[in-house]
């Protein structure tokens, strides 16, 4: 490892030439904040989709791509951290030539699809939820049960929580533009019942997603190595629980190679996650 | 007397079991009562079939059954 003399101490023992990822390396430590800036960033992605397009790109461009040595983060800023020799004087050298973008190296090629999104937004007046619930379609109100119109609608299928403060809950779409366009149906839904509605503060609070690695994976492997991340007790819940640190997500991991990925607010965060831990994963591969 | 109104009435004539199949249209749920609007229906009991194209269910919890019209 002759390369990595200049690194810091702390990340010397991760690094690993080029081309190599030893698994079984604990390569997540939390004394390590972004890696050993062995390959630098140079391009800040804003557009979680032009990252993957531009992955996906260059990985048809190039058959060997450096292996990226795998950190929380992949979307980083090129300062290095104070305390912190950078291995490059300058941001912008890539190691390879060609690339622009995150050198995710190897990027998986496999795009988590989303299953769900939780979103709130404020309607801004008073409602009566039993006016409510007798006059709208597909309503229900038991609120002895639960202090909220429990409201449907099929196209995009969804449903919302109403409550008498006006404020309302959309669950259930399957993209940020379909909940966005599913809560403005319910609020015209409430507003054609007579009632002032307005759209404030349209939030998206969660999105749900999954994929498939399409194979299977050594979970108890994977808890010891990432035991700080992980949570894996099989006669409880069948998936390891992994919490992410950077970005912030909870991935459900099963034996099957099926993968979900949640509490995200954006759909990069996503994304990145599932690009943090898929190399991971492939290191726990299981081979019988 | 109500016992006899209760036999003539279409719910007291239907001993058997009926079941139904169609599509949902809407619902309510509301003061504790159940309301469907179902889509070509089909009733089907052991000795007969009857379609409707529109079917308004209003059901209600409780030991005397809820009522039942149709239309």
């Amino acid at each position: 490892m002759d390369q990595n003399n200049s690194l810091p101490p702390y990340a010397q023992g991760l690094a690993s030439p080029q081309g190599a990822m030893t698994p079984g390396i604990p390569i997540f430590s939390p004394m390590m904040p972004y890696g050993t800036g062995l390959t630098p960033q140079p391009i800040q992605n804003t557009s979680s989709l032009s990252i993957l397009e531009e992955q996906q790109r260059q990985q048809q461009q190039q058959q060997q791509q450096q292996q990226h040595q795998l950190f929380h983060s992949q979307t980083l800023t090129t300062a290095p951290l104070p305390g912190a020799t950078p291995l490059y004087p300058s941001p912008l050298t890539p190691m390879t030539p060609i690339t622009p973008a995150t050198p995710a190296s190897e990027s998986s090629g496999i795009v988590p699809q989303l299953q769900n999104i939780v979103s709130t937004v404020n309607l801004g007046c008073k409602l009566d939820l039993k006016t409510i619930a007798l006059r709208a379609r597909n309503a229900e109100y038991n609120p002895k049960r639960f202090a909220a119109v429990i409201m449907r609608i099929r196209e995009p299928r969804t449903t919302a929580l109403i409550f008498s403060s006006g404020k309302m809950v959309c669950t259930g779409a399957k993209s940020e533009e379909q909940s966005r366009l599913a809560a403005r149906k319910y609020a015209r839904v409430v507003q054609k019942l007579g009632f002032p509605a307005k759209f404030l503060d349209f939030k998206i609070q969660n999105m749900v997603g999954s994929c498939d690695v399409k194979f299977p994976i050594r979970l108890e492997g994977l808890v010891l190595t990432h035991q700080q991340f992980s949570s894996y007790e099989p006669e409880l819940f069948p998936g390891l629980i992994y919490r992410m640190i950077k970005p912030r997500i909870v991935l459900l991991i099963f034996v099957s190679g099926k993968v979900v990925l949640t509490g995200a607010k954006v759909r990069a965060e996503i994304y990145e996650a599932f690009e943090n831990i898929y190399p991971i994963l492939k290191g726990f591969r299981k081979t019988t | 007397m109500a016992y006899q109104s209760y036999r003539n009435s279409t719910l007291g004539n239907s001993l058997q079991e009926i079941n139904f199949r169609g599509s949902l249209n809407t619902y309510r749920f509301c003061h504790n009562a159940w309301t469907f609007v179902l889509n070509d229906v089909e009733f089907r009991e052991v000795t007969e079939l009857v379609k409707v194209d529109k079917v308004k269910i209003v059901a209600c919890d409780g030991k005397n059954a809820g009522s039942n019209t149709t239309e």
